[in-house]
Parts: C-alpha cells; structure tokens; sequence
C-alpha cells in the first residue's frame, strides 16, 4: 500500500465516522455497515463528502449494491477517486 | 333521476412537449425509433456537476412554446401543460360549447414553479435582494398549470393538482377517469406537467445519488441511475356518450386504473405493492394479465427500482414474463417526474396505435439479477390489444393505467 493510499484510507474512514454518526472507535474494515447502523441516508451523506474533498462522483446505484462491509465501502471510493484523479491527471 | 350505471372512458386527444419535441406525434416518433432527447445540459449557478445531461427541450421548441414575450404570470410549467392541452383539444375537435361544468381538468405536478422559486431563492440569498418576483407565489403553487388550462379553456368543471412525485400525472389522470365514470363530467383535460431542470433542483437529484453520469439503461446490467427529463403530456377524455354524441374520433379506451401505497419505506420500493396496483388496474378494465401485449415500465435504469418492478411484473405476468413485451422508454425523453406517466401513457397509446413496442434504448446485457430482455434498442411489431404503463414514485406511491384498441362491443 502507497503512503497515499493510507492516507486516503485514513481520511475515508474518519469520513464514515462522521459522516455515519458512529464512534471512530467502533469502525474496522471488515464490520457489515448494517451492524454498525449505517444506512441509505448515512450513505448519501459520505458519498457527498467524498464527492466535496476528491470530486469524485458515486451514484448510489450499481456499484454500491454489493458493499457490505466497510472495506468494500473503502475499495469502491478509493477506486472512484484514484480514477477520477486519473482522469484530472 | 336515476344513478348513472359506471360509465366507459375514451382518449380523443393527445398532446405533449418533451426533449423530443413538440407534439405526441414527435415523442411517439421518438419512443419508436429510438432517438434520444437527451442533451447536455449546465448549470452556472453550480460550481460542482457531475451529471451533464438531461432530457432537456430544445431551446427552439422552448423559444416556440414561450413564445416573444414571456407571460408575466405564467412559468414554463404553465406553458408546456397549456402546449399539450391545446393540441389535445384541436385533435379532439373541442369547441367552446364542450367545455363549461362537464368538463374537469386534473393536472399534476410534482414542482410545480421550479424556474421561479429555483431563482427567486437564489437571488434572495446570494444578493439579499428584496426586488424579488412579485407573481411568484402564483407562479410557484402546484395547481397553476392545471389552473391556467381550465382558464384557457373555460372548463369549469372540478379542477385537480395531485403533486404525488413521479406518480402525479398517472394518478391525475386515473382521478379524471374516475370523475367521468362516475358520472360526474362529461369529459377531463388530464396529465401532468413538469420544469424542473434548474440549477437547484439538479443539484439536489445529484447529491441523492439516483443520476447517472453516464448514459441512462433501464433493466442492464451496467445500468447506473436515470436522466431527468421535463414537459408535459396531456389528453382528451371523455364518456363513450360524449364523444360518440359529437361524433368524435376515439383514439382508444381507457379501461384500467390502478393505485396504491408501499406504507413502507420512502425510497426504497416494495414490490408486492407494486404487483397490487397492477392488479388492481386490470380488475377495473376486467382483463386478464395475458391480455396485456405491452408494458412501459417506469423503468428508470436504478438499481432499486428495476430489480423491484421486473419482480412485481413476474408475479403479475408469470415468471418467465413470456408473451408481454416489456421496456422503459425514459432513455428517450428522460424522466420527466411529475410529466411521465402522461408522457408514457402516450408512449404506450402510440404502441397501441401503431402496434409496435418501443424499445429500450442504450440496453447493452441482461443483468442476471433482473432476467429481462426488455425491447432492446429496436422497436418490435406485435399485435397489441391492450397496454400498461407504470409509475412507481417516491413516497411509496403506486399507479398503473391501462388503455385498450377500441371497440364499441364489449
């Protein structure tokens, strides 16, 4: 893993806490976003901090439908923003 | 004075103004063929758009249908129902002395003034202007569209604005069935109208994540959300009496309407209540669901709702969903939100008509958690009897309309 992609997951997960109300402490990567109450509206509201801090856009359609657990919510933003970079590059 | 017996509804006009032009004949030319309405669209109020299309009029038709001097009273919402309701009406031969208390006007409209409260908002917060539009509490009230029809018309009949999301122009015109079966009016303006495409508006639809970026498939694989669209459609209905009195052209009956609600979730659709409202519809028309050649999904290429309407479609239909064609034609004219049940209805009325399924536009593969191969990208002949069109809104709420060939045994 790239220092900026540990930075990136880092930021990501701080994210999630805020963003999903949930204590930073309770999230590690392969907790279900159901368990720990994460839910559509929650969701709605990292994708927009995701979309504010990297410009990266994720509908909440597709590719979400398979996310379970945070590292799949990770794996999908982090891939979002790297190819959104790619293409600013 | 007897209670008159239910009575049978017929279409005798049609109208409409969408991304694919002006006039049904247009957007049934459209739906057929496969040629897109979507255009790009931006936004410069926005500094953030990641969504860069929209079933969006052109701005040729827009200049045409606003005409030279805008109305000081009138939004675009007014002006794309009074458009369709005025080509309704010219096609189904109105005259003055068919309007008056027999006849309704249901109209509806999930914004209602967009443009005006869209830029009135914008003014008062970015410059606090206190010069804002002195007709917008006019202007932006849901019923204004359905308003202005009965004014321009003289229908001084009941006049109704369901704003029900994506379902308003189906239940609206469902209600105007109601009211002319009951015995109530003679004949109803019915549709629904929409202008929603403004800086605000977009922006919102973007941040709930429902928009594509890309292009809009309905029901494949690599499907990825919707594309807004606007406009509105409106038709002529009226009792089978009235309009054989007058000697009309009936275009088709409308036999069947369903509507229902999830009580569930907001957003999230059930597809056991969406199977309800369709059964419902064919009830009232007294058809079996065989007898459906063709169904316009509300099909607005998310996730949620095309895995949700296929599985309520198979549960009406029969698992394998084998003799009804099925497809979605909002990658044609985009969905139009409160305009797009009146925009499919007609879609599907011209499949009735012209007796050919539209297709699906940008359908690439099958996604093997839906099944479904629906119209792809070519329309198809196909004897048709009687057709469907869905709409499937936010908040739960469900509608289905059925229109059939006419015949003047039943």
């Amino acid at each position: 893993m790239s220092t900026d992609r540990e930075t990136l997951t880092r930021e990501l997960l701080e994210m999630v806490a805020e963003e999903g109300m949930v204590d930073a402490s309770e999230i590690t990567p392969e907790r279900p976003l159901e368990e720990l109450d994460i839910q559509s509206a929650d969701f709605v509201m990292i994708l927009m901090a995701i979309e504010e801090k990297y410009g990266a856009y994720v509908s909440v359609d597709n590719e979400l439908t398979d996310v379970v657990t945070v590292q799949d919510l990770l794996d999908l933003a982090i891939s979002k923003i790297e190819a959104h970079q790619a293409e600013e590059a | 004075m007897a209670r008159p017996a239910s009575t049978r509804v017929v279409v005798t006009g049609l109208g409409a103004v969408s991304a694919c032009g002006i006039g049904a004949d247009a957007l049934i030319e459209a739906t057929q063929s496969g040629t897109s309405g979507v255009k790009p669209i931006s936004f410069e109020a926005l500094d953030i758009q990641r969504v860069k299309t929209a079933g969006k009029i052109a701005d040729s038709d827009l200049a045409e249908i606003l005409g030279e001097t805008p109305h000081r009273m009138r939004e675009p919402v007014a002006e794309y129902a009074l458009a369709a309701a005025r080509e309704a009406v010219a096609q189904a031969g109105l005259t003055e002395a068919h309007f008056g208390e027999n006849c309704g006007v249901s109209i509806g409209s999930g914004f209602g003034g967009a443009q005006t409260l869209d830029r009135n908002y914008l003014k008062f917060g970015a410059e606090g202007s206190m010069r804002l539009d002195p007709m917008a509490v006019p202007k932006i009230m849901n019923n204004a569209a359905a308003s202005w029809v009965s004014m321009e018309f003289g229908a001084t009949g009941p006049a109704l604005c369901l704003a029900t999301a994506c379902s308003s122009a189906s239940q609206s015109i469902g209600m105007g069935m109601q009211m002319i079966a009951s015995g109530q009016v003679e004949r109803c303006l019915v549709g629904g109208s929409e202008a929603c495409l403004e800086a605000g508006v977009f922006r919102v639809w973007e941040l709930l994540r429902v928009m594509t970026a890309d292009l809009n498939r309905p029901f494949s694989k690599d499907r990825n959300g919707m594309i807004l669209g606007e406009g509105a459609g409106v038709l002529v209905l009226e009792s089978l009496e009235a309009a054989e009195a007058r000697g009309a052209t009936i275009l088709c009956e409308l036999s069947g309407f369903g509507t229902n609600s999830d009580a569930g979730d907001l957003l999230r659709p059930n597809p056991e209540r969406a199977s309800a409202c369709m059964r419902m519809a064919l009830r009232q028309a007294g058809l079996d669901a065989r007898d459906i050649g063709y169904v316009n999904a509300h099909g607005t290429g998310t996730v949620a709702n095309d895995v949700n309407e296929v599985s309520a479609l198979r549960a009406v239909f029969g698992d394998t969903l084998e003799g009804v064609e099925i497809s979605s034609t909002k990658p044609v004219h985009g969905h139009a939100l409160g305009a797009a049940g009146a925009l499919e209805l007609i879609v599907a009325i011209g499949a009735l008509l012209r007796q050919s399924a539209p297709p699906t536009l940008n359908f690439t593969e099958v996604d093997p958690k839906i099944g479904l191969e629906p119209v792809p990208n070519a329309a198809k002949a196909t004897p048709l009897k009687a057709v469907m069109s869905n709409s499937l809104a936010f908040g739960g709420i469900n509608a289905t309309l059925i229109a059939e060939a006419f015949a003047a045994d039943v």
